[in-house]
């Protein structure tokens, strides 16, 4: 099973209601969004007009790059079907590909906040939620879109589908043949590939012929340098938990009023 | 001085000071009430202000309307905009009633309390004062400091410079002071906070 | 400021004289310990309250709110409504944020300082009745009820125009949804087929839509959209007429990029193409229309290439829009619009629309106009009582000076009254949910109406720009905290039921009002009480209101909440001509006033050299001027960038998301910048924005200096001679760059 989103740019008016029911629905920080609307054009695609929309989120990709990219400490996991019941154990870090429904998730509770899967997306579907703060993480967490698993669990269409005034937006099992989103993948929806890469993006695009060039053209992303983003993680995961015991140690505190007082006394020596 | 006492002392300048955040009104902004209040300052070695706030309580014919009219400014609607509002989400959420508002509401029922039938918001900063209280009344210390450290200063701090600057009223400039200076953790024991 | 102790200290040592003031705001309550955890929760658990109707716009969807707490988390569309279903647009599901938006009125407030430059002070609900009943009576009993004006919109403020209207007895009401708006297209349709058009195009069923102009899929309205959007799947074929490559453009078969202003000529070659190759539906003409010889002849000069010529066309295009609609009738959909105050000639290009849609006999037809058939329901309000026409200002000299007008009294007749006190005083001004500043043009006329007034008072939910001309500011319960306005309207169950299904909705709190907010009866009744009309007062609550209003259909709230918040019942389609109907492609009573009888082209100004035309339409994030400030839809568009034509800006040299600001013709500055959105969509004469950005006040804390208020660049007034509504596409901008050298646009 894959679960994944087709959007119809040919019923897309881009009202940008999708946005805003995800932010409802998911407390998203004003200035985030878990998905966005991105206008394009009017620009000259050939020799006609064109102008459509970039209605864009997670795209639950084949081979993720933010799941490599975690350098969390990796923790046993058990993973259930939700149709068969089935369940299996992997060893995975604070975010990753689920082997049943195929989504990609964060645990927020091990999410040390380093940003290297915001760097490492190529469609800058993530972001740091800073509002969410624990002991692991004072930066916040990693957040994105879920497909709206714990509404898809209850039964519900995700908040953006339900909320789509065109029925622009199709959710489902790519698996499935006899899915809706399964025939709009036969009739030619095709997901937005990096520049020269193949991660397999599972949210797709539907539209005529010029729209479909436009949205190429504008919005085709390049993959982020894998080399600096891996640094970068493995450079956080080896130092958040110095800084951690450094914490528990009291010594950040001291330090911290250390620097405080130093400046506050050079104020009060002007 | 005993623990109990003195922890009945923070919990009534708690109180004080939320009282201070009232709307002006003669039933209680009256001599009494400002004998209270230059007390504390004195108390405190601001001395200057007092007297600044003094002087401009006594030059104006009518002190509690121009109070009336800077709160409207400043807390309620000011020209159209509204300055400071006193809610916590507000700041932390961009609008009244926010996630930060339910928060904070859930860690005062976590505390044992619950909102009275004529309160305003939960994260007004007027309860937030009065639940203080609460707690130090309680000698829950672990409490007030876990509620002072996650739900009252990362809002307060925006709020309170906001006021600092803004005002044109040095009573509002002195209440906010007060507030951040028995709100505000000290980096170290002995050490002059100077801010505002 | 230092204090010499630290807090700590201070707390150890002091000898606390504080004053313990006992106050019970808190009371301990057993409850248990709620767990707080990182990830959203969503809001499947939430409880859901139904009755919501939707008012972030006025196609008013239904909703459900998802409550927690108290507090509303969400909105959605009601699972039961069978107009815009689950599916509400961006505005609709953001009115969590105005719900709770920060600068939202709270309470009544008194202006001490002056108008335009308020200071504010709270005071109490009674001080606030007090001072707004005394002041308009002393109004009425010293100039009469014509002495007070009133600017009204939306639900709220229908019950105090009523008031106002029928018991004080005042003409003087200005509502900006039909002087500003679409007064043109219903005073235009009234006078061709006898009835106001609405949107009522069968766009699902037809096969061809024919657009003038239009924001649809940039104006959200949820079930048109959708209507819009499941026709052109179904394969009709869609004809835009836009100066600029509009969202329905993009999605047009033929787009004809027409030169602004010239939209009569446009349709008028169509209408005389069909007449003279005899491609109009000669039944329909003979039955059901009158005038078809005066009309034939006086169109008659428009050729496809007179039209051509003047709309900057190729007449092979028209030929090709009149081929394809005489093709596909009367099976096409000829849409009215719905803002079209444009050029200050729209009352004869409305008629012109009306009388295209018999010619093609597209009226109660498949595909064509058919207006719904809804369901009855009362019209519970103040009595109606008559007053004369002595101080009507649309009356002189026993002539009416605007024949057409739309209901209520041009506003321009308003204003000019006002600020001379000619032929009387207007000295008391009402404002009720409408922003004034910013929807009539010219913003120093609007300041002088204020400045010549007695008293104004404002109601509203927030401190718009025209609340800054009250004295007295009152805070009004928005569309989610009172009961309110009915949407009736039809729709169908399944897709391929026969017949369509009737619906009510009347709105429902889905939270309790905060702070001191109040609803528009009990502001309007203690007003009239202090103005001596106790006794006229017709309901004592809102909730009585909406009651009695829904006696008629045999329903209460109470059982309307039960079935989930809307009504249903059978209905009827719309199809099938009735016997009496008539197209007055003539209108003797129009030609009778000394207006053209037959629908007639007026050019409009051309732009002066180096300048172009300022167009401005709708952001699909906001509704006019009211949305922005609301926090998530700002921050989705949070400016207006001008559309400007890539090969003048190349000629000027700007540059796609270069700072411009501009000035008029007429020497007015904006006030703000905004940016250049560089695109081959528009013609080479004209620049395009968002209506509705550019607060100036700094203390906005979201719109503040946000784009361009396009309403400050409109100071050239047009009136529509017809209706007396407003024309505002007659104002000329030239760029001008960030060191304030100004750009002329190339010839």
């Amino acid at each position: 099973m894959q679960y994944g989103m087709i959007i119809d740019l040919e019923r897309c008016v881009g009202c940008h209601a999708c946005t805003i029911a995800c932010k409802a629905e998911w407390e998203v920080p004003v200035e985030f969004g878990r998905n966005w609307v991105k206008r394009l054009g009017p620009s000259k695609v050939g020799n006609e007009l064109a102008s459509t929309y970039y209605p864009g989120l997670c795209n639950h990709c084949a081979k993720p790059p933010c799941v490599d990219a975690c350098p969390a400490d990796p923790a046993e996991m058990t993973f259930k079907d939700a149709k068969s019941g089935k369940t299996t154990t992997l060893s995975v870090a604070a975010t990753w590909k689920d082997p049943f429904n195929g989504t990609v998730q964060i645990d927020k509770s091990r999410c040390i906040g380093c940003g290297a899967c915001v760097e490492s997306c190529p469609y800058e579907a993530r972001y740091i939620n800073p509002a969410m703060v624990d002991d692991v993480s004072s930066d916040g967490k990693a957040d994105k879109c879920t497909y709206c698993m714990p509404r898809v669990e209850a039964g519900l269409a995700p908040a953006c589908v339900q909320t789509c005034i065109t029925n622009a937006r199709i959710f489902g099992d790519l698996d499935d043949p006899t899915s809706e989103v399964a025939k709009y993948v036969k009739k030619g929806a095709k997901g937005l590939e990096p520049k020269g890469e193949s991660i397999g993006p599972n949210s797709r695009y539907y539209g005529k012929k010029k729209d479909m060039t436009l949205l190429f053209q504008e919005s085709t992303p390049e993959l982020a340098d894998m080399g600096s983003v891996k640094r970068r993680a493995m450079m956080a995961s080896m130092v958040k938990p110095a800084m951690r015991k450094a914490r528990d140690l009291g010594l950040l505190g001291l330090a911290g009023a250390m620097l405080v007082k130093g400046l506050s006394e050079k104020k009060n020596d002007e | 001085m005993s623990e109990s006492n003195t922890s009945q002392d923070i919990a009534s300048l708690y109180r004080f000071l939320a009282q201070c955040m009232q709307y002006p009104d003669p039933e209680w902004m009256n001599d009494d009430f400002f004998n209270v209040f230059y007390n504390l300052l004195g108390s405190l070695g601001a001395v200057t202000e007092g007297k600044e706030i003094r002087k401009a309580l006594e030059q104006s014919s009518d002190f509690i309307e121009d109070l009336q009219i800077e709160y409207t400014r400043l807390f309620i609607n000011g020209v159209p905009h509204v300055v400071a509002p006193p809610f916590a989400s507000v700041y932390m959420d961009k609008s009244i009633q926010g996630s930060f508002a339910l928060r904070t509401l859930n860690f005062y029922r976590k505390k044992g309390f619950a909102m009275g039938e004529e309160a305003d918001l939960p994260d007004n900063l007027i309860h937030e004062l009065e639940f203080l209280s609460l707690l130090t009344e309680e000698e829950d210390y672990v409490g007030e400091e876990e509620f002072l450290s996650t739900l009252f200063r990362p809002w307060y701090k925006c709020f309170c410079p906001r006021v600092a600057e803004e005002t044109r009223h040095p009573y509002y400039r002195m209440v906010v002071t007060l507030i951040d200076f028995f709100t505000k953790e000290e980096e170290e024991d002995g050490f002059q906070l100077n801010e505002a | 400021m230092a204090f010499n102790l630290t807090r700590r200290k201070f707390l150890q040592t002091a000898s606390l004289a504080a004053a313990t003031v006992p106050l019970a705001k808190f009371v301990s309550a057993e409850t248990g310990v709620a767990k707080v955890s990182l990830e959203a929760q969503g809001t499947m658990g939430d409880t859901t309250v139904v009755g919501g109707l939707c008012e972030m716009c006025f196609w008013r969807c239904q909703l459900v709110g998802k409550v927690r707490d108290g507090q509303l988390m969400k909105l959605e569309g009601n699972p039961k409504s069978i107009d815009n279903g689950t599916a509400i647009c961006a505005r609709g599901n953001a009115g969590v944020k105005l719900l709770y938006d920060v600068d939202r009125l709270k309470y009544p407030l008194k202006n001490v300082g002056k108008r335009g430059e308020p200071i504010w002070k709270r005071i109490s609900w009674k001080e606030a009745l007090d001072e707004c009943g005394s002041k308009l009576k002393a109004v009425v009993d010293q100039h009469g009820p014509q002495g007070i004006c009133v600017f009204p919109h939306g639900a709220s403020a229908k019950y105090p125009m009523h008031y106002f209207e029928r018991t004080v007895g005042t003409h003087n009401v200005s509502e900006a949804s039909f002087f500003q708006c679409r007064g043109i297209r219903d005073a235009a349709y009234v006078n061709t087929i006898g009835k106001a058009p609405g949107e009522f195009v069968d766009m699902a069923n037809t096969k061809v839509l024919f657009l003038t102009g239009s924001h649809l899929g940039e104006n959200i309205h949820v079930s048109h959209i959708k209507a819009y959007i499941n026709g052109l799947q179904n394969g009709a074929k869609l004809i835009v007429a836009d100066p600029r490559y509009s969202a329905a453009a993009a999605k047009s078969d033929i787009w004809v990029q027409i030169k602004p202003g010239t939209d009569t000529a446009y349709l008028l070659a169509i209408m005389n193409y069909l007449v003279t190759n005899k491609k109009y539906d000669k039944e329909f003409v003979t039955k059901h229309t009158v005038g078809f010889d005066k009309f034939s002849a006086a169109i008659s000069e428009w050729t496809l290439d007179k039209a051509a010529k003047e709309c900057d066309i190729p007449a092979v295009q028209i030929k090709e829009v009149a081929e394809l609609l005489a093709a596909n009738a009367p099976n096409v959909a000829i849409h009215p619009g719905r803002h079209v105050s444009w050029y200050g000639n729209d009352f004869q290009r409305e008629r012109a629309l009306a009388c295209l849609t018999g010619l093609l006999g597209a009226y109660y037809v498949k595909g064509g106009w058919v207006p719904p058939k809804n369901p009855k329901i009362g019209k519970t309000s103040w009595a109606t009582q008559e007053h004369g026409d002595e101080h009507n200002l649309n009356v002189s000299n026993n002539k009416m000076v605007h024949p057409f007008k739309p209901p209520g009294t041009p506003t321009e007749l308003i204003r000019d009254c006002a600020i001379t006190s000619k032929p009387y005083p207007i000295k008391g001004c009402v404002i009720w949910g409408q922003n004034p500043m910013q929807t009539i043009p010219n913003q120093e006329k609007m300041k002088q109406v204020f400045n010549a007034m007695d008293f104004v008072m404002c109601v509203d939910v927030m401190p718009t720009d025209v609340t800054m001309w009250a004295d007295i500011l009152l805070p009004e319960s928005s569309y989610l905290e009172r009961h309110d306005e009915i949407k009736v309207g039809v729709g169908k169950i399944k897709a391929d039921d026969k017949e369509p299904t009737q619906f009510i909705a009347p709105r429902m709190p889905l939270v309790a009002p905060m702070f001191e907010r109040k609803d528009q009866v009990y502001i309007t009744n203690e007003i009239a009480r202090r103005m001596g009309h106790e006794k006229d007062i017709p309901v004592q609550t809102l909730e009585e209101l909406v009651n009695k209003t829904l006696e008629s259909a045999n329903i209460t709230l109470a059982s309307v909440k039960a079935e989930g918040g809307i009504h249903l019942q059978p209905g009827k389609s719309g199809y099938g001509v009735p016997e009496d109907f008539e197209v007055l492609l003539f209108n003797e009573e129009i030609a009778e006033a000394g207006f053209p009888g037959a629908p007639t082209y007026t050019p409009v100004e051309e732009v002066p050299a180096g300048y172009a035309r300022l167009l401005y339409g709708r952001a699909p994030v906001h509704t006019f001027n009211r949305s922005q400030n609301n926090v998530w839809l700002n921050h989705e568009m949070p400016d207006n960038p001008v559309w400007l034509n890539d090969e003048v800006a190349k000629k000027l040299g700007v540059k796609d998301g270069d700072t411009v600001g501009f000035i008029n013709s007429e020497g007015v500055k904006s006030r703000t910048t905004t940016t250049v959105k560089v695109t081959p969509g528009i013609r080479k004469d004209a620049v395009y924005m968002y209506h509705g950005y550019g607060s100036a006040n700094p203390l906005m804390t979201a719109g503040v200096g946000k784009g361009v208020d396009d309403q400050s660049l409109i100071t050239k007034i047009a009136v529509d001679p017809e209706t007396g509504c407003h024309g505002m596409r007659n104002n000329f901008v030239k760029l001008q760059t960030k060191d304030d050298k100004t750009l002329d646009f190339p010839a």
